[in-house]
């Protein structure tokens, strides 16, 4: 994995977002060093789509999505937003991109402006753009505060932290759509929320999604979250990409053995599931001296001589399921302990 | 390396700034600088003897003229600097060097003291404070702290004079300059008063900065973890929580400096110290053009150079920010 | 129960820790916040129990309260604590440190705040060493050196001189288990140990911490939100809600037995991987309580699908099923019940109707 190609990408009529390349790269102080915090990926959303992208820390999926917003604009590489390449875009061209994708953050309550009323930070936007008239914009505003679940009558009088994590969440997800935006790119949104709140948001996500139109980019460490959302996913490792599948397969059938890795790890709230051996020793190695070929061999349990000097291209190894790695996983058979499946009690 | 290069460019800027700015405010108040320089009402004969010292002293005129006349002067004046003549006094018959040498000790060790002192208040109390927050202590320091702060040096220093100096004997009625290794009670008896009269505001604004620091770091998780691990409350409070607090102190306490100047004028004024403070107000007095631009170099240069050093004492202290700057 | 007065490492099992009516009210200005209201449980040498809860449900202020580390300002304190048979529930710290660091000790959520960013990693774990064990300097090193291996920390030797910025987090993490470890306490409290870490450090974490606790008998208090994380590592679970504990039972019986409304939903509203994508995730209604105004009866009363009347006038009290005295619950129609089953279906025929 850790691979670069293409093979992925998808030539239909419905694609809005097509990134290529994508290069994002950051000064170490001034060492000279940089950190590859992107280092030349690829994926497209189709309209309606849900993508996931998952990794761990540091494996460059908040990079990616603030790259697509061009904050900052990727040291290189193509973002094609609805027939727009986003990266050569200035001024008032790009301002008005801008407003066709929103991006909501992990921390909700810091992403809104604690001086104002909830009900003036979900309308700044259409004020900003001269959407309507305000009794418009007012009327816009409240059906979309009643839509995500907050009372409009007490978000014209509080301020943010008179909400709750979940209710901010809320705000920051009307907010996002009241310029009628296609594409909503979610960074960890649910990853500061209790349980309990987090489904009421991901099920709230789902509703948006499917009444308004939206597609979405879903960032997440939690695979779990990740796939109840999402329609495929994208693996990301130290920058890299390493599987894209439809949701339902990669978890079902992981081929990459980091994806392996990352599902073995995931604690299972059932106690009937034997806790295998930890699925992974040691930690990612820094992005600022990434190792050769496929950026995961040094940790990779089926790594070879190849491994550490080719660096795998993306190819699809089943229906729709792309992965970069040399030796995959195929049938399930899995180098690493196998947890049984047995399903949780409920 | 790169470091200490741009250090050294900002020490030069603020020096260059500071200084000419001094000059202008000295000449705008100036009639006729020469004269001023000379000591008022002099002889035409002394006149023309100052004029033939300083060839380059001349008054500008005309509003397009003025500052590349002024900055002409500036640069033979710093010339002069440099080359260690920061000029003579025809005033009080002395040159700027000797002033120093005479005068500068006996200010360096009011300073000294009182930042001592400032620092012997402030850390007990600071820390204390903190550490029973909202106890009658820190209400009672807080309250006089706030006492202290409102309260004018001045009246610090007349307090002193009257309740202490002049009831006990054991402070001289008129000061004398020892230095501390010739007789440290002699030097004791001449310094304490005019030093406690800056200290006493000093550890009152550094105690509260220290206090407010404090509070902060006593509800971070690693003292919780200290405490945790068993380490006795004193190790807890002076040796993980004092350290982690104490970057405000320092920034304060080189920030304080320049201040220190002001404060040094009062404190010698009403103590009859014979400090260069002193000295500052007689030249501003007279418009001695030359002894305020010097006092103000050097005052300048040592506040400056503190600053360095307080920046270096930084990275001592927090290994983050030498680990940022070896990046630099 | 033991009235053992031995000091640890002695004794192989009994009773390590009982509690029995704790609270912890803090004053604010808006009033009494309950954070920790009248929680009784027992604790055996060698286990491991899981307190569940999601934020504000009293767990972390339980754990911090046990082990005496709450600040005492403003905090009013009820019940006891017994450790080892011993009354130490409102000692004073100076009281408190033979027991900080030598018997019990804590790991915190955030390595990246958990440790004295200005000491270096060596001098943090000879401390504990020094000061209970009265080791010289060298012998504390080496200690320190030993610690760090067993924490599987690779070049352990040099990590002893730097500091905690150069480590990554999952390193932090495992810094803060060698201090722990350090004078062999015996029981820790985990306090969310892995929710700042990446997945597969939060599963070495997790198994490090299993494996210090078999080695040592030692027992382990593991604070979480999340029931996957207690599900493969606790002996026994402890669900809080609004400072109350709602349920308590071995970790096998509880997920295979929850009685709990509320253990029940939290449950149904993870995620799984098991599931296929877009499933409808299980909600719970509305938000955690207010401690300081808490719903009279049961707390869960108003979130609660199958409340009754009685639900929201009397509070229940935690008591045991009939069938497993170790499985205690507090809830007036558990899962199962008649009358849960009852407003169960009626709620299914409602959601079938609207649909």
């Amino acid at each position: 994995m850790a691979g670069t190609g293409k093979a992925h990408l998808r030539d239909t009529d419905d694609i809005i977002l097509r990134v290529e390349d994508l290069v994002m790269e950051f000064p170490v102080g001034r060492t000279g060093l940089k950190v590859n915090a992107v280092s030349g990926i690829s994926f497209d959303v189709r309209r309606g789509e849900t993508l996931g992208l998952v990794g761990e820390s540091g494996c460059g999926k908040s990079t990616t999505g603030k790259a697509i917003m061009q904050l900052p604009r990727p040291t290189s590489g193509s973002v094609l937003f609805e027939g727009n390449e986003l990266t050569t875009l200035e001024g008032q061209a790009m301002r008005e991109a801008r407003t066709r994708m929103q991006m909501i953050f992990q921390d909700p309550i810091s992403s809104l402006n604690p001086r104002r009323k909830v009900r003036d930070i979900v309308r700044e936007p259409l004020v900003i753009w001269k959407r309507g008239l305000p009794t418009e914009q007012l009327d816009k505003v409240d059906a979309l505060l009643e839509e995500v679940g907050i009372d409009p009558q007490r978000a014209a009088e509080s301020q943010p932290h008179q909400f709750s994590g979940g209710q901010c969440q809320r705000i920051s997800i009307a907010r996002s759509l009241v310029l009628d935006p296609s594409l909503i790119i979610c960074d960890e949104p649910v990853s500061a929320l209790d349980v309990s709140v987090q489904a009421q948001v991901l099920n709230l996500l789902e509703d948006l999604k499917a009444k308004h139109g939206l597609t979405l980019i879903f960032v997440a460490h939690d695979l779990a979250v990740v796939k109840n959302i999402s329609d495929r996913v994208a693996v990301m490792y130290l920058g890299k990409m390493c599987e894209v599948a439809p949701s339902d397969v990669l978890f079902e059938a992981p081929a990459h053995h980091y994806t392996a890795v990352l599902k073995d790890s995931i604690p299972v709230p059932d106690p009937e599931i034997a806790v295998g051996k930890v699925a992974i020793e040691g930690e990612p190695p820094s992005p600022v001296l990434p190792p050769n070929g496929c950026r995961f061999h040094p940790r990779c349990p089926a790594a070879d001589e190849r491994c550490s000097t080719e660096e795998p291209q993306l190819r699809e190894i089943a229906d729709n399921h792309f992965v970069a790695c040399h030796h995959p996983i195929v049938g399930g058979e899995a180098p690493v302990a196998v947890r049984s499946a047995t399903s949780p009690v409920s | 390396m790169r470091y200490a290069l741009t250090r050294i460019a900002r020490f030069v800027f603020v020096f260059v700034i500071v200084t000419f700015l001094v000059m202008l405010a000295t000449r705008i108040g100036s009639k006729d600088p020469i004269r001023d320089l000379a000591g008022g009402q002099v002889s035409p004969e002394v006149m023309a003897k100052v004029e033939a010292d300083y060839p380059y002293i001349e008054k500008c005129e005309g509003a397009l003229a003025y500052l590349p006349c002024m900055g002409k002067q500036y640069a033979a004046w710093t010339f002069d600097m440099v080359r260690g003549e920061m000029g003579y006094s025809y005033a009080q018959e002395q040159t700027v060097g000797e002033m120093f040498k005479q005068r500068g000790p006996a200010t360096f060790w009011v300073g000294f003291w009182a930042i001592i002192i400032g620092l012997l208040i402030a850390i007990p109390v600071g820390v204390y404070s903190a550490y029973k927050r909202d106890s009658l202590f820190d209400r009672f320091m807080s309250f006089g702290s706030f006492a202290t702060l409102s309260t004018p040096q001045l009246v610090v220093a007349v307090f002193l004079l009257y309740a202490v100096a002049s009831r006990f004997d054991f402070f001289p009625n008129l000061w004398n300059y020892v230095a501390p290794w010739s007789s440290p009670v002699d030097h004791f008896k001449n310094f304490f008063l005019p030093s406690l009269t800056l200290g006493i505001g000093l550890g009152a604004v550094w105690s509260r900065l220290l206090r407010a620091d404090m509070i902060m770091t006593l509800q971070s998780d690693f003292i919780n973890l200290a405490r945790a691990k068993g380490v006795s409350p004193n190790r807890v409070l002076w040796v993980h929580a004092l350290r982690s607090s104490v970057l405000s102190l320092i920034t304060s306490v080189a920030l304080q400096l320049s201040g220190l100047v002001s404060g040094a004028v009062v404190a010698e004024q009403f103590f009859g110290v014979g400090g260069v403070g002193g000295r500052l107000v007689i030249a501003v007095q007279q418009n001695d053009i030359l002894i305020i631009q010097a006092i103000t170099a050097v005052v300048v240069a040592v506040v400056v150079i503190v600053n360095v050093g307080v920046d270096l004492l930084y990275a001592v202290v927090d290994p983050r920010i030498r680990q940022a700057r070896a990046l630099g | 129960m033991s009235t053992q007065l031995q000091t640890s490492g002695r004794i192989e099992s009994g009773t390590l820790i009982e509690v029995e009516n704790l609270s912890t009210h803090f004053s604010t200005p808006r009033g009494v916040v309950r954070a920790v209201d009248g929680v009784s449980f027992t604790l055996e040498r060698g286990k491991a129990l899981g307190v569940v809860g999601e934020s504000g449900s009293g767990k972390t202020v339980l754990s911090r309260t046990i082990m005496g580390l709450q600040p005492r300002r403003g905090t009013r304190l009820g019940g006891s604590v017994r450790f080892e048979g011993k009354e130490i529930l409102g000692l004073q710290p100076k009281q408190m440190r033979g027991v900080w660091g030598k018997e019990m000790a804590m790991i915190f959520q955030d390595p990246m705040t958990s440790l004295n960013p200005l000491m270096k990693i060596g001098r943090q774990i000879e401390e504990p060493l020094r000061n209970h064990l009265g080791m010289t300097k060298d012998d504390a090193t080496a200690t320190a050196k030993r610690l760090l291996q067993d924490v599987r920390i690779p070049e352990a030797e040099r990590r002893l001189q730097q500091y905690p910025h150069e480590l990554s987090g999952g390193m932090r993490q495992r810094v803060m288990i060698a201090i722990a470890m350090a004078c062999g306490p015996t029981i820790l409290f985990a306090d969310e140990p892995t929710t700042a870490l990446d997945v597969t450090v939060q599963a070495q974490i997790l198994d490090l911490i299993n494996e210090q606790r078999r080695e040592r008998n030692m027992s382990v208090v593991l604070v979480t939100h999340d029931l996957g994380v207690v599900a493969g590592h606790t002996d026994e679970i402890a669900v809080m809600y609004g400072g109350k504990l709602v349920e308590k039972a071995p970790t096998r019986r509880l997920f295979a037995a929850m009685k709990m409304p509320y253990t029940e939903a939290l449950m149904q509203s993870i995620p799984k991987l098991e599931e296929p994508s877009h499933t409808r995730l299980a909600t719970i209604p509305g938000r955690p309580p207010d401690l300081v105004n808490p719903p009279v009866g049961c707390r869960f009363s108003p979130r609660c699908p199958y409340a009754s009347d009685k639900c929201r006038e009397e509070e229940p009290p935690l008591i045991p099923t009939a069938d497993d005295p170790s499985h205690s619950y507090a809830c007036w129609y558990p899962v199962g019940s008649p009358e849960y089953l009852e407003a169960r279906a009626r709620l299914d025929a409602q959601k079938v109707k609207v649909a």
